[in-house]
Parts: C-alpha cells; sequence; structure tokens
C-alpha cells in the first residue's frame, strides 16, 4: 500500500514533468522493466487529462453561471414567450419576411406614384385657337387704335384674323364654338366659306364645358336655309369614324378619323378622344359621323400625342342650347330629333352642304 | 435590457480571437448577444428558461471547445451556428422524453451540425462520469482533488486548509483519494 502511494507519486511527478534528470533516467528503466508500472503511467496520463478537461469544462460553467446571473432572465422570458395571440406569434415569427413585403409593396407605391406624376406633368392640354393670334391680336389692337383715332371705319383687317372655328346651331345665326377662343377678346367677327366677314356678339358661355354661343348682330347677314346636320343623343362608341370641318387656315380643312377613347383629357368624362389630326384653328369644329350626326366640338389635343384630339360630347352642346331663351332661337335650329339631311351622302356632298355652316371665327 | 445586450454583439471574429485568448469579456458579450434567441426558441417549442439555460450553455460550450481545437471554419454567421447548435439539442431533448417535436417553430435559418453534437455527446459523457466518481468520493477526499486539480491549490495550501500537520501528510492523503478516484472512475 505505501508502496502503491509512493509509485503513484513518482508517476505524477514524472508526467507533471516534477522529477530530476537523474530521476526521470531511473524512472523510465523502471517503466521498461515493468509492464505494471507501464500501464499504471498510461493510465493515469489518461485520468490527468480527463481531469483536466473536467476542470476545464467546470471553469467555463462556473463562468457561464455567473455570466447568467446578470441577465434579466425574467424579463426577457415575459417578452419572448409565445403570446397568447396568433398575430403577434406570426409576427415574431415572419418579422424579416413582413418587413422584405412591406418596403417591396412602398418602392412599389413610390414608383407607381411618380410615373403617374411624370406623365401628368408631360402630358398638358393644349388648346387649338391660334397662339400666334394672341401676339397678332395685341398688334392689331394697337393698329385699330391708330385708325380709330383717324377716323376709320371699324372693320377688321381680314388678313391676319384667324381664331377657330364655330359652327350654326340655328338658322337666324348662332353660332356655337369653344370659349378659349373668345375668351378676353373685345370684339368678334365671324367668316363664312364665300369670305363674308359679319360681326357677332357673345350671348352664353359656359366656362365649365369651354363652350360659348355667339350671335350674328350684322344686317347684312341673311338667315340660312335648315341647318343640314342633327345632334347625336347617344355616346358614340369607340372606332366609330367621324370627321370634322375646321379652319387651321384660311380655307375649311377637312380632318378624318375615329373615336378612339371614350373620355378625354386624363380621364375627362364629358370629352371623347378623336383620331383626327388637328391643328390651332380646329377649335370649336363640329365633329360628324358618317350620317350627319354632330358627335361633339374639337376643343384641343394632348400635348405628346400625335394624331389625337378632344371633343367636348355632343349633349353639353344640348345643355348650352337649352340655356339660352328658346324662342330666339327661331324654329330652324339644330335639334337631336330631326333626321339629319346628310345621311346616306358621299362625303364629298356632304362636306358641300356643311360648309356653310361652319365659320372660321375671328377674335380681336 | 434588451437593447444593452444588443448594443455590445460583438463580431464573429471578435469572438473567434477573444476565446482563443481566454478573453473572459468577450465570452460574456458572446453569452449575452445570442441567449435571447435561444430563450425564445425554447420557450415557444415547450421549454422553460432552465431549459433554455441548459441548451444554451452547452451549444456555447461546443462552440467554444470548437473554436478552442483550433478547426473552427466559420463557414456560417456565428448566431445560424449558435441557433442550429441549440435547436439539434433541444430536439435531442424532446424526443428523449417523448415530448411532441411534430412541428417546430423556427425563428433562425438552421444548417446541420449533428456531427459537433454528437462529439460534445461523448466528451459529456466523460464529464458527467467525472463528476459522478467525485461525488462518490465523500468528503474530504472530494474536495482536496478539486482544489488540486481544479482550483489548482498548492499542497502546502491543502495542508494549511485541512489542518494536516505537515505538507507530507497531505500529500499521503491526496494520493490515497487519488487512487480512490481512480478505481471508481476506471471502473466499467
Amino acid at each position: 500500500m505505501r508502496n502503491d502511494l509512493e509509485l503513484d507519486a513518482i508517476i505524477e511527478d514524472y508526467l507533471l514533468g516534477k522529477l530530476n534528470a537523474q530521476e526521470m533516467e531511473a524512472f523510465e528503466k523502471l517503466r521498461l522493466s515493468d509492464a505494471t508500472v507501464d500501464h499504471k503511467v498510461v493510465s493515469h496520463k489518461f485520468f490527468l487529462a480527463s481531469m483536466d478537461t473536467f476542470a476545464e469544462q467546470l471553469r467555463l460553467k462556473e463562468q457561464l453561471n455567473h455570466i447568467h446571473s446578470e441577465i434579466d432572465v425574467e424579463g426577457l422570458a415575459a417578452t419572448l414567450r409565445p403570446h397568447p395571440s396568433r398575430v403577434v406569434q406570426l409576427w415574431r415569427k415572419h418579422k424579416s419576411a413582413i418587413a422584405v413585403a412591406a418596403s417591396f409593396v412602398v418602392l412599389s407605391l413610390i414608383s407607381i406614384y411618380s410615373i403617374q406624376h411624370s406623365t401628368q406633368q408631360a402630358e398638358r392640354y393644349r388648346q387649338l385657337s391660334n397662339r400666334v393670334n394672341n401676339a397678332i391680336k395685341t398688334q392689331n389692337s394697337l393698329i385699330r387704335n391708330i385708325r380709330h383715332s383717324s377716323a376709320t371705319a371699324d372693320k377688321p383687317n381680314s388678313q391676319n384674323s384667324f381664331g377657330g372655328t364655330g359652327f350654326a346651331i340655328s338658322t337666324n345665326g348662332y353660332i356655337l364654338t369653344n370659349l378659349h377662343i373668345i375668351n378676353g377678346a373685345d370684339s368678334l367677327y365671324v367668316q363664312n366659306s364665300k369670305g363674308e366677314s359679319f360681326k357677332v356678339k357673345s350671348v352664353y358661355t359656359d366656362p365649365q364645358n369651354d363652350i360659348a354661343i355667339l350671335k350674328i348682330s350684322d344686317k347684312h347677314f341673311s338667315n340660312l336655309s335648315s341647318i343640314p346636320y342633327t345632334i347625336k343623343r347617344n355616346t358614340s362608341n369607340i372606332g366609330e369614324i367621324v370627321y370634322t370641318l375646321g379652319y387651321p387656315k384660311d380655307d375649311a380643312v377637312l380632318g378624318e378619323g375615329y373615336v378612339s377613347s371614350k373620355n378625354g383629357f386624363v380621364g375627362d368624362t364629358t370629352q371623347y378622344q378623336v383620331a383626327i389630326s388637328v391643328n390651332p384653328g380646329n377649335s370649336g369644329g363640329p365633329v360628324l359621323d358618317n350620317n350627319g350626326n354632330l358627335v361633339g366640338i374639337i376643343s384641343g389635343k394632348p400635348d405628346q400625342t400625335e394624331g389625337a384630339a378632344f371633343a367636348i360630347k355632343s349633349k353639353y352642346i344640348l345643355e348650352a342650347m337649352r340655356a339660352i331663351p328658346q324662342d330666339s332661337l327661331g324654329t330652324n335650329k339644330l335639334s337631336a330629333n330631326k333626321k339629319s339631311l346628310l345621311s346616306g351622302l358621299k362625303r364629298t356632298k356632304q362636306i358641300e352642304k356643311i360648309q356653310d355652316y361652319v365659320f372660321m371665327i375671328k377674335a380681336y | 435590457m434588451n437593447n444593452s445586450l444588443k448594443g455590445s454583439v460583438p463580431t464573429d471574429r471578435e469572438v473567434i480571437l477573444g476565446i482563443l485568448n481566454n478573453s473572459e469579456d468577450i465570452l460574456n458579450k458572446l453569452y449575452k448577444a445570442y441567449y435571447a434567441m435561444v430563450l425564445q426558441f425554447i420557450l415557444n417549442n415547450n421549454g422553460d428558461e432552465d431549459d433554455a439555460k441548459d441548451v444554451y450553455q452547452e451549444g456555447i460550450i461546443i462552440l467554444y471547445n470548437k473554436i478552442k481545437t483550433g478547426n473552427f471554419e466559420l463557414s456560417s454567421k456565428l448566431k445560424t451556428y449558435i441557433y442550429s447548435v441549440c435547436r439539434r439539442i433541444w430536439l435531442k431533448k424532446l424526443s428523449l422524453n417523448s415530448k411532441k417535436t411534430g412541428s417546430i417553430t423556427d425563428y433562425e435559418d438552421v444548417f446541420a451540425v449533428e456531427e459537433d453534437v454528437e462529439n460534445h455527446e461523448e466528451k459529456d459523457a466523460s464529464f458527467m462520469k467525472m463528476q459522478s466518481a467525485l461525488n462518490h468520493l465523500g468528503e474530504p477526499c472530494k474536495t482536496i482533488i478539486q482544489d488540486f486539480y481544479i482550483h489548482n491549490l498548492s499542497m502546502q495550501d491543502i495542508c494549511e486548509k485541512f489542518g494536516y500537520t505537515n505538507a507530507d501528510n497531505a500529500k499521503t492523503q491526496k494520493y490515497k483519494c487519488l487512487q480512490r478516484l481512480k478505481k471508481i472512475f476506471f471502473q466499467p
């Protein structure tokens, strides 16, 4: 027993390297000669290694326990415990996915908004009264002022006086056109296809629908024969062939196309979009279908789109006509009830018939 | 509390270097950084705070040992590694207790760590063996052995602590204890 203990002590000192060179040599000899000693050395080595790992793990665990005691477990557990509500559970589980989805939604909303915004900026509505006219008008009024002082006749200078188009809505000289053509003008004239000018005055304006009704107040004006076209009551369908006659220049110009959309500028329900190339001066021109029914009035075009125009729907013409005293229009007025005289005619014949009823509007 | 925990999350590199250099501070930060994650996982999968503590400490020890052996390759984030290890340990415990393991509520990505967990289990078995051997040893042997081998006290200190008349007596006592311990430890 005593020897065993001494042997153990020597073995441990040997393994820990505490023996001096002499003892070391003696012990290694003993180890070689005695297998039992050798076995004890190996097993003790293993035991010491186990003990080392054990000690290390134990120290680590103590350390971890110490750290653990610093954590407010109760508080954390309270917030992390399975929540009674399923919504909160789902939220915790899919937090990151939800965040990604949300940011995607926000991003797409922003891009949609910016696209819309930029199109709104880009597409501007252009009214088709002649723009140059404004400049001409001021010049003109100057000229007229001078003439006035030199007591010449109060007559328009016809060479640069076009502004837009209008058309007769009664035989006794009521003419319908766009408000934006005559807006702010101090005197108004209309000129028919034969080149005759008549002084007119504005009797009704509808700023909301951009409609104005003028009345020829010239004593030289003789009544027209009965109006060949009628008003179409129903709204037109997309694809319906339509045409317009207008005065973008000194002579009447025909433009033909089709109804391309049931709504006008940015979804404006009071207008159609028509596929007719129009130019400044076409404003106020009648839009007719193949049977000579009045579908609308050309009023403007989108800034960026080529070959498209907007036309005020015909029912607003009726509304405007109802707004003025009914007997003043006379018996032979534009109506929706009669059959159009243009029905069944060729286009050339139709134009021939209506050109006397389409006027160039000149505003000063 | 939560914020201060999150505020001091060390980088993965810091953790590895810190553990290799035996930095207590880094171990502290590491422990606090990911505890909440594991606690949440355990609480939401049929466990309580104590389960969470045990599992988490095992996970940290596995990571610690793996880094210490020097062949730790960072193939993922440490967070994912710890989560995967703890998840694996907890699943094993659940199936041992034949609790329901049907639907596990996950909070993080997971990757395969079976090997590491199994290696650890072997180590843990030898740890438990030593622990139970020490427990069987009885006093004062247990304390003498612990003081000498674990707390690294000198024979002189032990001699004074236990009131032996001289260091040689203490030494003899220690070797007697050691013999018994080895006997218990090497018992099949």
